[in-house]
């Protein structure tokens, strides 16, 4: 007798990320338009085999009515040497309705092919959360938005809980505070984001506690306008106590006028957009990044005195692959500064640096103009808007990061 | 814009504004024009990508219009064989 195995149809994003966590892996066929696919896709800590047909394609050249009946003839005609026989075949579209109909009919034609549940807006919105050290006197925690190589931390002593650079999400803080039975004492940014909508003002407002920034970042740089959210103020050597740990401010302009990092009992440096994993945040997103990159290189060369123990936890990641075996987004300084290409160049000297800054700056995306202004209180946009607005993955690393 | 059918998927999501794009403009004649009512934001890019997939369509413009501050996305697209 033969035992039905039934096959799954779909995986959560969820399941996505277990997926990669792994290590196993699986085709990636997404049917979202070529522009939207080149700008961002679903990313393995190896290269995941990929194929991207948009849908209206295989629609057009299927020729059928029907959709999963398109899918089928246009399988049979075009793909079957390029989609694989002996490995799941994950789908993908922008929200995953088309990509489950197509799903739908790999399935009918024997591939084994599976849905991925909401697309890419719900993998653009997958949060998961990790432990860097946990114990009742200092426990941090890593909250990442893996789709867009967002991190977000919650330090908590003694029950008590400070959160530096909440996402948007807010949800997921109230929710992993109540699990851990936290009370949220201080919301923190590092900075005025450009790549992300902070979920700081939002977050204090519902738990009541004060949120702060740095003043120079509620004066959008290009609009040149203030901000129209009340935050507290935050200055160099400010210093904060949640339970019995002590959070340290130190003022890092360059990547933005008020950028700071954020040194927890003397060990852990929160440095937001500053010293990422494999690269250094870049100078010019307020729109002056010659005038900013010697700043930047004043506040690098600062952190760079900290003690070479010192655990580096960055606001972002570029890539998968630099997560460690854990999946932690983390590293030791002195780690850093042999491996780190944008440390090297600060250890260059001034004009190395900036030289080097300068001629290496990514695409600026326009859309980070309003993000920042989102983020002043200048622009209040809906659900749909935020989200398209967020979209895809953040550049605020220069771009040595984002080579193959 | 001049036009001759009008097609309504306000609501509908990916991949329904192209699947019924497509049935109506088989049933047009040559030289006409429909104009498509979507909600769907990535409508926009898809059918411009449709219109470069298609041989027999042309995609003459499209708009967006605010209706009770939600926007629909209009695409007035042309049989041409």
């Amino acid at each position: 007798m033969t035992t039905a195995v039934k096959q799954a149809t779909e995986w959560t994003v969820q399941e996505l990320k277990d997926h990669l966590d792994r290590g196993e892996s699986f085709f990636l066929f997404d049917v979202r338009n070529r522009d939207e696919f080149s700008t961002w896709k679903i990313e393995a800590r190896t290269k995941l085999p990929t194929l991207n047909v948009p849908y209206f394609e295989i629609l057009e050249e299927g020729g059928k009515d029907d959709v999963v009946e398109s899918v089928i003839a246009y399988a049979q005609a075009k793909l079957v040497s390029q989609l694989p026989t002996d490995k799941t075949i994950l789908v993908v579209c922008a929200k995953g309705g088309t990509s489950a109909l197509v799903a739908e009919g790999l399935r009918q034609i024997g591939y084994n092919a599976v849905n991925l549940a909401g697309g890419m807006k719900a993998w653009g919105d997958f949060y998961q959360i990790k432990s860097v050290v946990e114990s009742p006197a200092l426990s941090i925690y890593q909250i990442s938005r893996p789709a867009r190589g967002c991190l977000s931390y919650v330090i908590a002593s003694q029950g008590e809980a400070a959160i530096v650079d909440p996402l948007r999400h807010i949800e997921h803080y109230l929710d992993f505070v109540k699990e851990k039975k936290l009370s949220i004492k201080l919301v923190l940014d590092t900075h005025g984001h450009a790549d992300h909508i902070s979920g700081g003002r939002a977050l204090a407002d519902r738990v009541n506690a004060p949120y702060y920034l740095h003043p120079y970042d509620a004066i959008h740089p290009i609009d040149v306008l203030p901000a129209k959210l009340s935050f507290e103020f935050l200055r160099d050597g400010q210093e904060f106590s949640i339970g019995s740990a002590k959070i340290k401010t130190i003022h890092i302009p360059g990547h933005t006028l008020g950028n700071v990092v954020y040194l927890v009992n003397e060990k852990y440096l929160l440095t937001g957009d500053s010293i990422f994993i494999e690269s250094v945040a870049r100078p010019d997103l307020g729109g002056r990044g010659e005038t900013w990159a010697p700043l930047h290189y004043r506040s690098l060369e600062r952190l760079l005195k900290l003690s070479d123990s010192t655990v580096i936890l960055p606001g972002h990641f570029s890539q998968p692959k630099e997560a460690n075996a854990q999946g932690l987004f983390m590293a030791t300084l002195g780690e850093l500064k042999a491996q780190n290409e944008g440390l090297q160049m600060v250890q260059r000297g001034e004009k190395a640096f900036v030289d080097y800054m300068l001629s290496s700056l990514p695409t600026f995306p326009p859309q980070y103009v309003d993000i920042k202004r989102v983020n002043a209180g200048l622009l209040n946009p809906d659900e749909e808007k935020a989200s398209e607005l967020e979209l895809g993955k953040n550049i605020c690393a220069l771009a040595q990061a984002y080579r193959d | 814009m001049q036009f001759d059918r009008v097609l309504d998927v306000r609501g509908l999501a990916c991949p329904m504004p192209i699947v019924k794009a497509r049935q109506e403009i088989n049933q047009l004649q040559v030289g006409q024009v429909l104009k498509v009512l979507s909600t769907d934001r990535g409508s926009v890019k898809d059918f411009q990508g449709w219109a470069q997939t298609a041989k027999n369509i042309q995609l003459l413009a499209q708009e967006t219009e605010k209706e009770n501050d939600k926007e629909i996305y209009v695409h007035y697209v042309k049989r041409v064989s």
